[in-house]
């Protein structure tokens, strides 16, 4: 990186700037799947049963739920078993349900789903196989969250899609243009060695190097700046916030996706020398 | 390149220089060079004289593939350039030596950096780079001035180096541009001396210029350019020895 400095400390800033937008996208869209693997992973369905169930019944309808597709485990609940659940629940407060026949609360099914089916969409094909069966009364697991949540996470992820190929664009057009002024500044050493019979690749190789550089350079600026801002983010927040967070599985991006951005810097940067230097570096007089 | 070498000094093969029926016309319309047909043999000295815009430049530029012809072609050293380009221009180059009115230095390199780059870019590098240098910079009469910096050095020096970085591989073929338009009467003949010298080694030199007075003081070919098109009436001068 010989000469202008300030040409090539003004590209490195721009790299850093442009991929610490979107890898603060990145790292928010990381998080917010991670979040959502948590509360999958919590996923159960509870189908409340209609009435009292003889026991030869119960026995065949467990046996056929254990052969639905996605479920691991189902577990019997019965009244009774839903009261002790309550009173255990309810603690010193358990004085509230004097009086109240456990016959009140309605037996149900506790059934945990393997993981792959730990999602919106392939519960749905569980719980409408649950319905087929008469001694369902009402299923619930959570729907509108799981919905919500997921919906979320995909509006961030498709956020980051769009952001990313725009930010792309405007980042290939402004690293070409910030090259290209680089490039300029040496075009009387290009043509000298265009004059002595350098080959093209001689004379455009340390461009893509130092494009290259500059790329990690500037990938690695927004790594840094991305993490000083998450720490500041967790430093400088109210301390019951930080609390609630710091239950949540966040944290900040994992090396591999770090190796990511630092190869893509390294692309761009080499992509960008590229771009600015088709016309400056076509050999010439 | 040892193939175009032994073409070029070979049997059937003493052209250094051969034009076809070659134009050029800008995109601006302005013709530059009109059915210009001409041949240089393999270390001939020849003047392309004219005037200030009678196409000189244009015509050396055509020759060092920095533009190629409207029509018709050029074939200098065994390479072809023609209406639809030159394939390896580096190759094309890297078999000759240009040297312009101004010096084309670059000034973050010392004297020997400037001549060394003409040997860097083709892959060599070291002890025989130095060697090499030392050897052009004898020459051209700036020995023992290797690590000076360009803008300590005189213009008539700079051009010196210039020539030095056109020597220093040793070219079969020296295109110059008017190298003398900007020194005086004693730098010229002392700049002429070393041209004359590279010619004696049976290099072929292509010099062009609008001054007709330095012409007039050597016997050497002249080939006459006017308004772009040879003006053959007045071509003639010596032969070099590949005639």
């Amino acid at each position: 990186m010989r000469g202008n400095w300030f040409l090539n400390l003004g590209t490195i800033c721009i790299i850093a700037i442009s991929i610490l937008i979107f890898s603060a996208f990145s790292l928010i869209a990381f998080n917010l799947t991670s979040l959502l693997k948590v509360w999958e992973d919590k996923i159960e369905i509870i189908a409340y049963l209609k009435g009292k169930t003889p026991p030869n019944e119960l026995d065949a309808l467990l046996k056929s739920t254990r052969l639905i597709t996605g479920i691991e485990t189902v577990k019997y609940i019965s009244s009774s078993d839903a009261m002790a659940f309550m009173e255990t629940k309810l603690g010193k407060q358990k004085n509230l349900l004097e009086g109240i026949q456990p016959d009140v609360l309605p037996s149900s099914l506790e059934i945990q789903l393997k993981k792959e089916y730990r999602n919106s969409a392939k519960i749905k094909e569980v719980i409408s196989q649950l319905q087929q069966f008469p001694q369902v009364d009402e299923i619930q697991y959570g729907r509108e969250w799981v919905e919500t949540f997921s919906g979320l996470v995909h509006s961030v992820r498709l956020v980051q899609i769009i952001l990313g190929g725009l930010l792309l664009a405007a980042m290939t057009f402004i690293i070409a243009n910030t090259l290209q002024g680089t490039i300029s500044s040496r075009r009387e050493e290009i043509e000298v060695m265009h004059l002595v019979g350098a080959s093209p690749a001689f004379v455009q190789v340390p461009f893509y190097i130092e494009g290259l550089i500059q790329g990690f350079l500037g990938a690695g600026l927004a790594m840094m700046s991305l993490f000083f801002l998450f720490k500041v983010f967790f430093a400088y927040m109210a301390p019951s916030v930080r609390e609630w967070l710091l239950r949540m599985p966040i944290s900040f991006l994992p090396p591999e996706t770090i190796a990511w951005f630092l190869s893509g810097g390294m692309v761009l940067g080499i992509f960008g020398s590229f771009i600015a230097s088709i016309k400056i570096l076509r050999y010439s007089g | 390149m040892l193939i175009l070498r032994i073409l070029a000094s070979g049997s059937g093969w003493n052209r250094m220089i051969q034009m076809t029926h070659v134009s050029k016309t800008y995109p601006n319309q302005v013709c530059a060079l009109s059915d210009i047909t001409l041949e240089i043999p393999a270390g001939q000295f020849a003047f392309i004289v004219g005037p200030s815009g009678s196409g000189k430049t244009t015509l050396l530029r055509i020759l060092f593939g920095a533009e190629r012809p409207t029509s018709g072609e050029a074939v200098v050293n065994g390479f072809t350039i023609s209406p639809q380009g030159v394939g390896r221009v580096h190759q094309l180059r890297r078999n000759m030596g240009i040297v312009f009115q101004d010096a084309k230095l670059l000034l973050d390199r010392t004297v020997s950096g400037n001549v060394a780059l003409t040997l860097e870019v083709t892959g060599q590098f070291g002890r025989e780079v130095k060697r090499k240098v030392v050897e052009a910079l004898t020459e051209v009469g700036l020995k023992g001035r290797e690590n000076d910096s360009i803008l300590s050095l005189s213009a008539g020096e700079q051009q010196r180096v210039t020539i030095a970085r056109a020597l220093v591989h040793q070219p079969p073929l020296l295109l110059l541009d008017e190298p003398t338009g900007n020194l005086d009467s004693e730098m010229t003949t002392d700049v002429m001396a070393v041209f004359s010298h590279v010619h004696q080694k049976g290099t072929t030199v292509v010099f062009a210029t609008h001054n007709t007075d330095l012409v007039r003081r050597y016997p050497y070919r002249e080939i006459q350019i006017l308004a772009g098109r040879e003006d053959r009436s007045e071509t003639g001068g010596e032969r070099g020895p590949g005639d």
